[in-house]
């Protein structure tokens, strides 16, 4: 069953000097329990991509489409394409003063739990189950107090967002960078937290610049993406690869 | 600009007689109320209506608390206290003097229970003198339905603590709170203030650090939505070596409410090693708010650090994404950054009331 559908996406960023094209006519495909990594060079359009289609403002589509389980996206609030089952692990997490992370993550799920017409969990049940997700990401319980995000490390952060994904369940979860930063131990412990979230009714779109990330997540499809299109798509060999000889040799 | 005048003239109590140049009181007040001072502390708001209203009948506060030992009520005043300030509060000082009478409270005694100050109308002025080393919880409500006023001054003596938390929650058609505080060497002040606008709604804050190594602390979270306006003036005096200040104030202003903030930090000669810091910051929701904002530093000495700063604001829109990208719809997400942006100031015994009336809803425990 495809989950993501891309089909000749361009889509440009919004800059002081006007709308730059990044995207130039991507297309991929992405089905139910596949992991599929997209690796490139510094600006070949490779955040862009999870920007557009988790509907980041800041980003206009020129032309094509995107849809996630048959159902259109792109013209879609964030919200709501959220509701629709897809999760964006951010590359760079925002801090918000004042919002606790307990508190965020209960509105989140609420809001989920509402747009599906199932049932709200009750708030023990719910915080017991955070607890022990933090837990197993090795992030202190207390930073459930704290604000989101608020004076986290960048390892934290990372965590963080990994543990959203495995609270919120997504249909397809987008992760943009979420090795960058981290160290060796880290590492394995994001990646621990994301192949726990693999399942084969769910599907993960990896973005990543390092080869190392998939030593512990194994995809099943490596693409590379050049100058907003995807050039060379292959197994997990295709990374090891691009490790040895770098980009040079495709662009 | 028409010239300011007292409503009818005042009388000087005796224990006033003892301010520096106290003969000609009325002359003075009427000076320094048209001084080029004083119409820049009353340039957002038309002062008028508020020297006129000093003269108004004033009712006594409720306060409870007032029987633990060590707490003592209208003990009588001997002369004037430290700080008091004819140039900085002509129309404080007005309101002393029309005064019936004045309360005071001493606190001679660390107490147990909070003192309560429960403001319910326009209220006589209090004098509260805090003795050496002595831990207060001051509680203080302002909930007046018609015109209010209120004055009241604290004197810290060396060491003394203070946690004064203030609600001023209530919807008046206008209303002025007039607030001195004087801290002795080592003493520690906190105001943890929380305020929602109303018809015209003033707060002059003037904190004095009157003694080495002095601390105050002021939290204050506002809110002015609708056709409501706050103007808060707060002047923070160092005039003693090591002292410490930190001020954090956030306002939210939406839907054409109007909210002025001036902090001024004066750091006098003498005052070295000396460490003062302020931040504003205000977020303009919905259509035709206005902000003003001016933080003002004057500093003569040397050896000191001094931070201030001041921001205007809307939500930011990366924190919008970051919420909503998690299912919350937009309206839900504006309402949690505008709650988060207030609750950081909103802290002490009073602040699950303010929480409920300034963000609708106590914090969820976790």
């Amino acid at each position: 069953m495809t989950l993501l559908k891309v089909s000749n996406l361009h889509a440009s960023v919004l800059t002081s000097d006007g709308a730059q094209p990044i995207l130039k006519g991507l297309t991929l495909e992405v089905k139910a329990g596949e992991v599929h990594a997209i690796m490139g060079p510094n600006g070949s359009g490779k955040s862009t991509l999870a920007n557009v289609l988790s509907g980041r403002p800041g980003y206009t589509v020129d032309s094509g489409t995107a849809s996630l389980d048959g159902q259109a996206l792109l013209e879609l609030e964030p919200f709501e394409r959220a509701q629709l089952g897809l999760f964006l692990a951010f590359q760079r997490p925002i801090e918000i003063p004042g919002v606790s992370n307990m508190e965020f993550l209960k509105a989140s799920i609420d809001s989920l739990a509402r747009a599906r017409g199932e049932e709200q969990p009750n708030t023990a049940s719910f915080m017991k189950q955070v607890r022990e997700l933090a837990g197993s990401l090795d992030l202190d319980p207390a930073f459930l107090k704290r604000g989101v995000n608020e004076g986290f490390s960048g390892g934290e952060k990372k965590r963080n967002e990994v543990m959203q994904l495995l609270l919120l369940q997504p249909k397809l979860a987008l992760l943009d960078e979420t090795d960058s930063g981290l160290d060796i131990d880290a590492l394995k412990v994001v990646a621990n937290g994301i192949n726990s979230f693999r399942s084969a009714d769910s599907g993960v779109l990896l973005i990543t610049h390092y080869q190392r990330l998939l030593d512990f997540i194994v995809p099943d499809f490596v693409h590379v993406l050049s100058n907003g299109q995807i050039i060379e798509s292959g197994d997990k060999s295709l990374a090891l690869e691009l490790e040895a000889k770098g980009y040079a040799w495709l662009t | 600009m028409a010239n300011l005048t007292l409503p009818t003239t005042l009388a000087t109590p005796k224990w006033l007689a003892g301010l520096p140049g106290a003969g000609s009181l009325p002359e003075l007040l009427e000076q320094a109320l048209n001084s080029p001072a004083h119409r820049e502390r009353w340039k957002y708001t038309k002062p008028a209506p508020f020297v006129a209203a000093t003269q108004r009948p004033m009712i006594d506060p409720d306060i409870s608390g007032k029987t633990q030992s060590g707490v003592e009520l209208n003990q009588s005043i001997d002369g004037p206290l430290e700080g008091f300030d004819l140039n900085q509060a002509p129309e404080a000082i007005a309101r002393l003097c029309y005064a019936d009478r004045v309360m005071t409270l001493d606190v001679s005694a660390s107490t147990d229970e909070p003192v309560v100050i429960n403001h319910t109308g326009n209220t006589r002025p209090v004098i509260i003198r805090v003795g050496v080393g002595v831990n207060l919880t001051l509680l203080e409500n302002a909930k007046a339905i018609d015109d209010a006023q209120q004055s009241i001054w604290i004197d810290l003596a060396p060491n003394a603590r203070v946690q004064h938390s203030r609600n001023t929650l209530d919807n008046a058609p206008s209303h002025w709170q007039y607030l001195s505080v004087r801290l002795q060497a080592g003493a520690q002040y906190q105001l943890n203030n929380h305020v929602a606008g109303c018809g015209s709604r003033r707060q002059d804050i003037h904190i004095i650090m009157d003694g080495r190594g002095a601390e105050a602390t002021l939290v204050s979270a506002g809110k002015v939505d609708g056709k409501m306006a706050l103007d808060q003036q707060v002047t923070l005096e160092h005039r003693q070596p090591r002292g410490q200040s930190k001020q954090t104030v956030h306002n939210i202003v939406a839907n054409g409410g109007k909210c002025t903030f001036n902090g001024r930090i004066h750091i006098h000669e003498g005052a070295a090693g000396t460490d003062a810091q302020l931040s504003n910051k205000n977020l303009g929701m919905g259509e035709h708010a206005t902000i003003n904002t001016k933080p003002e530093l004057e500093i003569y000495t040397d050896d000191v650090s001094c931070s201030h700063g001041a921001t205007v604001g809307t939500i930011s829109q990366d924190a919008l994404f970051y919420l909503t990208s998690r299912g919350i719809d937009r309206t839900a997400a504006e309402a949690l950054l505008s709650q988060g942006f207030l609750r950081q100031c909103i802290v002490g015994p009073l602040a699950d009331q303010a929480l409920t009336a300034l963000v609708g809803g106590a914090r969820e425990q976790s």
